[in-house]
């Protein structure tokens, strides 16, 4: 039996040669059904063109590096695999909505600069003593906000996302998830903190409900209900007497 | 983002045919007003349309907001975070009871309207 292979389309592109992206072909084989679109990426390294740029870390969905746009979707191609696509050639592209760097390496500083800014850890009014012991939750606790904890900051919602990318002042569907993690987190009294960022004309209201973050997000976070449920709980606040109590 | 940005995927065109159905419903109700103001000259002189056009336009109109409706109260299921007895309720049953308070308005309106136009 002839040996499978499969083509690969990666995007490439030099900043200190190319004006824009190109698509480079590569038909590499297709030995084993469980091969994933970042085997085959290591295998052009390894084998055919080292010189193809991209990030990967962990290779099982759990660390978030090597998100990129497969056939048009944002995936991370350690969890696409090849037996999806072929025989049909699998085009790899870099994350939209973000700056190029190189080839399918995206610059994520205005990801990161946008995590930063809703404050992403416990913010306490007042430290318990440290002789008090440890914050302690129950389970239904951590189940209030569990889900919105399980983000890998892979940043597939922000490419999917076409708010984000038509203005990409918006904060963002991962920013406002981790956002209202800490708000529902019982440890946590720093929703007032958090506020000023997440109400922001750029911030939750921004969103249109387009939903498709949520449909991208490989470990089922649903960005889009967080920041529904976030719009819902600022406007009550802002409505009901005594809303913005503490 | 290139223009024909929301022709690339299902998801990205059902979306912007969501928002787009408030267009005809703002048109159908402005016909609406003219139609309350012409009907404000007494029963002896008014005659509602009764053209092909204007029941087909009618039509679509219905099956836009049909599904502007449908599209609106599935995301209560997302949006509304409520628990009962410490635990929270499933969004299918907040998507159930829009629909179940949708279907009885309906009702109460359709009820109120036959009775005063009889």
């Amino acid at each position: 039996m002839p040996d499978k292979r499969i083509t690969i389309q990666a995007a490439r592109f030099d900043p200190d040669h190319d004006e824009k992206p190109r698509l480079q072909s590569y038909e590499i084989p297709f030995y084993d059904e469980s091969m994933v679109v970042l085997d085959a990426l290591n295998y052009i390294k390894s084998h055919v063109d080292g010189s193809l740029s991209y990030r990967w870390s962990c290779r099982m969905g759990i660390c978030g590096s090597c998100g990129m746009m497969v056939n048009g979707t944002p995936k991370l191609t350690c969890n696409a695999f090849l037996r999806d696509y072929w025989p049909r050639p699998v085009v790899v592209q870099p994350l939209n909505n973000f700056p190029l760097i190189r080839d399918l390496v995206i610059d994520m500083d205005d990801f990161m600069h946008k995590l930063k800014s809703i404050k992403p850890w416990i913010i306490r009014k007042q430290e318990m003593a440290l002789g008090a012991g440890e914050h302690r939750q129950t389970n239904e606790q951590i189940d209030d906000f569990r889900q919105f904890s399980e983000c890998i900051n892979c940043m597939l919602c922000y490419a999917a996302c076409p708010v984000y990318g038509l203005n990409e002042e918006f904060l963002g569907p991962a920013a406002i998830a981790l956002a209202r993690r800490y708000n529902l987190d019982s440890r946590d009294q720093g929703l007032k903190d958090r506020l000023p960022v997440i109400a922001d004309p750029e911030g939750v209201w921004e969103c249109s409900f387009v939903g498709e973050c949520s449909v991208v997000c490989p470990k089922g976070v649903d960005p889009a209900k967080a920041i529904q449920q976030t719009k819902l709980d600022t406007t009550m606040r802002f409505v009901l007497p005594y809303g913005n109590r503490d | 983002m290139p223009l024909g940005w929301w022709t690339r995927q299902r998801h990205y065109f059902l979306y912007t045919v969501r928002e787009f159905t408030a267009v005809p419903l703002a048109l159908w109700l402005l016909w609406l007003l003219v139609e309350i103001k012409r009907a404000g000259d007494g029963p002896a002189r008014y005659s509602p349309h009764g053209s092909t056009a204007f029941v087909v336009f009618s039509v679509i109109v219905l099956l836009f907001s049909l599904y502007h409706s449908y599209t609106f109260l599935t995301l209560a299921g997302a949006i509304i975070h409520v628990k009962v007895f410490d635990r929270p309720v499933p969004s299918t049953l907040i998507d159930l009871s829009q629909f179940a308070s949708w279907a009885v308005a309906s009702a109460v309106v359709a009820f109120v309207l036959v009775w005063f136009g009889r």
